[in-house]
């Protein structure tokens, strides 16, 4: 009995502990404590009368409830509940969101998120064995796990029947279809070719080698376009401060932590000219494939990073730390350079912008082999990949309620509301027309806490939703898209650093966006379960990501040649075959040879 | 009367008996059991989608992939190499611990450690592991520190980088976590030992440690080697956590274990029937294992748990 009394007032304070935890990663204590606050009460207290007490917003939310010219759905007074699941890491939005709630109170639906914690092939994998599915899932291009195993029902003749949906997907409904010729998910991110909407221009570039603004600043803005360049610039800056705001200085991090590992084995197909493909390099003309893994480009950038090891410009413990570490290191500002995806350390960004420490803000570099082209940019080609998107489990009890709500939530009003909130409270339009949020609502959404718990943010990310520019009147669908938000979004310091380079947006640092072929990417190519193609592609990863860390702590060049001689070695052994004519067949197959 | 006659007699005389055993074999069978017929999936190539009954039949395709693999020998390597390390230090460690625990004399002091000791139990791996990640690390790591000051080394090791460490590193995170708990059921053993045991030897002149010895030892060696018979099966499934958080890229030759290697080749993309094989294969050598020390716990006159 006094044991059972122990155990439960520690699992009760590790609890505690954990949610704490979770509240300070994103920078409020508050949330944490908030959030804590719920789980203790059940969520029992949530009635649909009881309007929310925090937020400043739910005030005006509140009164101007009637005059958001939403139409409510018929069967808004019978609650239904659908559980999602996200294959992103992350956390649910509060139970008393103002936004949320709103919504809940017009349709009668909740979606209950669940979020990943730890592998999503090892989730996935469990819940087919299973067969327990929650009643939607956004599984990202893992979803073709769950469709070869029937997880999903067909959609081709439900989209149709919804009048927003068809809207979206009805002019690619073709491209949706799988091999068995039925329709499994309405695709989430993207503009795909439609009646509605258009493609906005990038504003910042996604993925590359990433580099802190005051290294440029202090080098007096220099074209940086090859390896060269960007460690040099880093090697400088590094010497005249060894360390900055008290803690030593990292010239460069390599983050290679589970399936975070693109810092780790990506970075030579961006070198080569390619964008972010996969786990081989495509020759964009002829459409031939080959291992960059292999190439002399991987050879000469893993021997670079060797000799910035060897200088201390790379520090060795990047290679074995976690996720949580590397982005509480970026937080303090004392990392200088990095390969990444920007949604992979957006958090530390965004924490460091709440400081004012904006030159301590990154930028993308258009970094490739001297003379080659960069297409880091893509611009889309319009066409889904078939997998990125939700489908609906054959365990949903209703899909026909939940498919009138995805499509009442694509109405222009509703995605409107979900985006930008209220027109005075949340944004404005500008002298131009253009709309622009105001500097709460903008404080609320760099703030990965307060945007989920205050706004639409999570339900509008995880629906279909529209993207891009409305062909109708030219308007942004969402900040993101809005080059006036964009601009006055950035501080002075930004504007200045821009001003500097003579550019509008940093995106213009890089070359045009490349439209991408039909086959494009392939990390999104679907290979069968437990085939030889599915083996291939494990054991490439699996072998880079020990290969790689060895060659880049090589003690001079003469171990560097061996250990690669031996990594050759080992990645030859791989049945390269089968997984390199497994993506041939797809590209052809796409691009319809 | 025939014998099978004397026994239905008998048995009908037990019948209660056998009426609240009932119970425990449905469970058993319903849970235990039952579950084997999945097995069946190892040798096929089996499709959640298709079922147990349409998936093609493959013979032992998913045995020749794993014995064919030499990674999966290296995992069966680190997973007997890191076990058999933990189950060894924990066992001694636990033992001198609970040894050393019954030597304290004030009872305050000897409750107070053995409740620090194993409150480590109580915290999740994943605690732990930031825990020695944190104390192993190069910049600021307490180890580092340490050794440093003591001149030990003169630039920070990257303990997490070297595979010469991981198996220590691992053996040394559940010796810190478990030993205090392990250690409880020794000390419940040294307290079942007759005291008329220790004032004969004190008769006979023996000082502490000869008690120790002679007597606390022997009394509790029953205990010991069913608990380490008992452990024995568990010595493949032992080892997930600790690698598959503290693992990386550089480690991966040493910290890959035969669940990870299922976890990346069979759940990951899919193959439920290799993650089933090497199931099979885990199960058969934990049978062996624990039939092995059964036999050589008989020999050496021990008390057998079969």
């Amino acid at each position: 009995m006094k044991m059972k009394k122990l155990c439960a007032m520690l699992l009760a304070s590790s609890m505690i502990l954990t949610l704490a935890a979770c509240g300070s990663d994103n920078g409020t204590e508050q949330s944490g404590q908030d959030s804590s606050a719920q789980e203790s009460s059940g969520g029992q207290s949530q009635t649909p009368e009881s309007p929310a007490e925090s937020g400043s917003e739910s005030g005006a939310e509140d009164s101007q409830g009637g005059q958001t010219g939403l139409v409510p759905m018929e069967d808004a007074d019978d609650p239904i509940t659908y559980t999602f699941f996200v294959r992103d890491p992350g956390q649910a939005p509060a139970d008393d969101n103002p936004v949320i709630q709103k919504i809940t109170e017009l349709t009668g639906v909740t979606l209950k998120f669940e979020f990943l914690v730890g592998d999503l092939d090892q989730k996935l994998g469990t819940m087919i064995a299973g067969g327990d599915y929650p009643d939607v899932i956004f599984a990202g291009d893992a979803a073709t796990k769950l469709m070869d195993a029937g997880a999903f029902i067909p959609l081709e003749e439900e989209i149709p029947k919804y009048p927003n949906l068809n809207a979206m997907y009805g002019d690619v409904l073709k491209y949706l279809t799988q091999a068995d010729g039925h329709v499994y998910n309405m695709e989430i991110y993207g503009t795909f070719l439609n009646d509605v909407t258009e493609v906005a221009p990038p504003f910042e570039c996604a993925i590359g080698f990433y580099i802190q603004k005051a290294v440029l600043e202090e080098a007096g803005y220099p074209e940086i376009h090859t390896l060269d360049e960007y460690f040099q610039v880093i090697e400088d800056y590094m010497e005249k401060h060894p360390d900055i705001d008290g803690v030593k200085t990292s010239g460069f991090e390599i983050l290679g932590d589970g399936w975070r590992n693109w810092a780790l084995l990506n970075p030579a197909q961006n070198l080569l000219g390619a964008g972010n493909e996969g786990a081989i390099f495509v020759d964009q003309q002829t459409f031939e494939t080959s291992f960059y893994q292999i190439s002399d480009t991987a050879h000469d950038f893993y021997k670079k990073l060797n000799e910035e090891y060897l200088k201390g410009v790379i520090v060795p413990e990047t290679l074995t730390q976690s996720y949580d570490e590397y982005i509480s290191k970026i937080t303090t500002g004392s990392v200088l350079g990095f390969y990444d995806q920007n949604w992979n350390f957006g958090s530390a960004q965004n924490l460091l912008k709440a400081d004012g420490k904006y030159e301590r803000t990154y930028v993308c570099l258009p970094i490739t082999n001297p003379g080659v082209k960069d297409g880091y940019l893509d611009k889309s080609n319009g066409i889904p990949t078939a997998t990125n998107g939700v489908g609906i489990t054959i365990n949903c009890e209703n899909p026909e309620r939940l498919l009138r709500f995805f499509d009442w939530i694509c109405q222009r009003e509703v995605q409107d509301y979900l985006q930008w909130g209220e027109e005075g409270v949340d944004w404005n339009y500008t002298e131009d027309g253009g709309k622009v949020l105001t500097a709460e609502r903008r404080a609320i959404v760099y703030d990965t806490a307060r945007n989920r718990d205050e706004t639409g943010h999570t339900l509008w990310n995880y629906c279909p939703k529209w993207q891009g520019i409305y062909k109708a009147d030219n308007m942004p669908c969402g900040a993101g898209e809005s080059p006036d938000e964009y601009l006055a979004s950035q501080s002075d310091y930004d504007r200045q650093f821009l001003e500097a380079y003579g550019i509008k947006y940093p995106a213009e640092l890089f070359s045009d966006p490349i439209i991408r072929p039909q086959y494009y990417p392939v990390w999104a190519m679907n290979l069968e379960d437990g085939s030889p193609a599915a083996v291939a592609s494990t054991k490439i990863t699996d072998v880079t990501m020990k290969c790689y860390p060895r060659l880049i702590l090589a003690k001079d060049e003469a171990e560097y040649e061996s250990l690669w001689a031996d990594f050759l070695k080992e990645f030859n052994a791989i049945d390269l075959e089968a997984y390199q004519t497994e993506v041939d067949r797809q590209i052809a197959e796409k691009m319809g040879r | 009367m025939s014998k099978f006659q004397k026994t239905l007699k008998k048995a009908a005389g037990q019948k209660m008996l056998y009426i609240m055993i009932v119970p425990c074999m449905i469970y058993t069978f319903i849970f235990s059991y039952y579950p084997l017929s999945g097995w069946i999936m190892a040798f096929q190539n089996y499709k959640p989608a298709k079922g147990y009954f349409k998936s093609p039949f493959v013979g032992f395709d998913q045995f020749m992939f794993l014995f064919k693999d030499v990674e999966f020998w290296w995992s069966v390597r680190n997973t007997l190499a890191m076990s058999l390390m933990n189950l060894i230090f924990s066992f001694v460690f636990a033992i001198v611990f609970a040894l050393l625990l019954n030597e304290i004399k004030s009872l305050g002091m000897k409750r107070i450690t053995q409740t620090v000791s194993y409150l480590p139990h109580f915290l999740s791996w994943i605690i732990v592991c930031s825990l020695v990640s944190n104390a192993l690390s190069t910049s600021d790591g307490m180890l580092n520190n340490a050794l440093m000051a003591l001149g030990f080394i003169d630039k920070p090791v990257l303990w997490l980088g070297d595979q010469k460490y991981f198996w220590w590193v691992t053996t040394f995170s559940s010796v810190w976590k478990e030993t205090g708990w392990n250690s409880i059921i020794y000390i419940a053993a040294i307290s079942g030992i007759d005291q008329a045991l220790y004032e004969a030897a004190e008769l006979d002149g023996a000082g502490r440690f000869q008690k120790m010895w002679h007597v606390t030892l022997p009394g509790i060696k029953s205990t010991i080697v069913v608990l380490l018979i008992m452990n024995l099966g568990w010595v493949l499934n032992a080892s997930f956590e600790v690698p598959y958080i503290l693992g990386n890229g550089l480690l991966q030759d040493v910290s890959q274990t035969i669940d990870i290697f299922v976890l990346k080749y069979g759940m990951s993309i899919g193959n439920y029937s290799l993650a089933t094989a090497a199931g099979i294969f885990k199960s058969v050598i934990s049978l062996g294992l624990v039939f092995g020390t059964n036999a050589i716990a008989n020999k050496l006159g021990e008390n057998s748990l079969m």
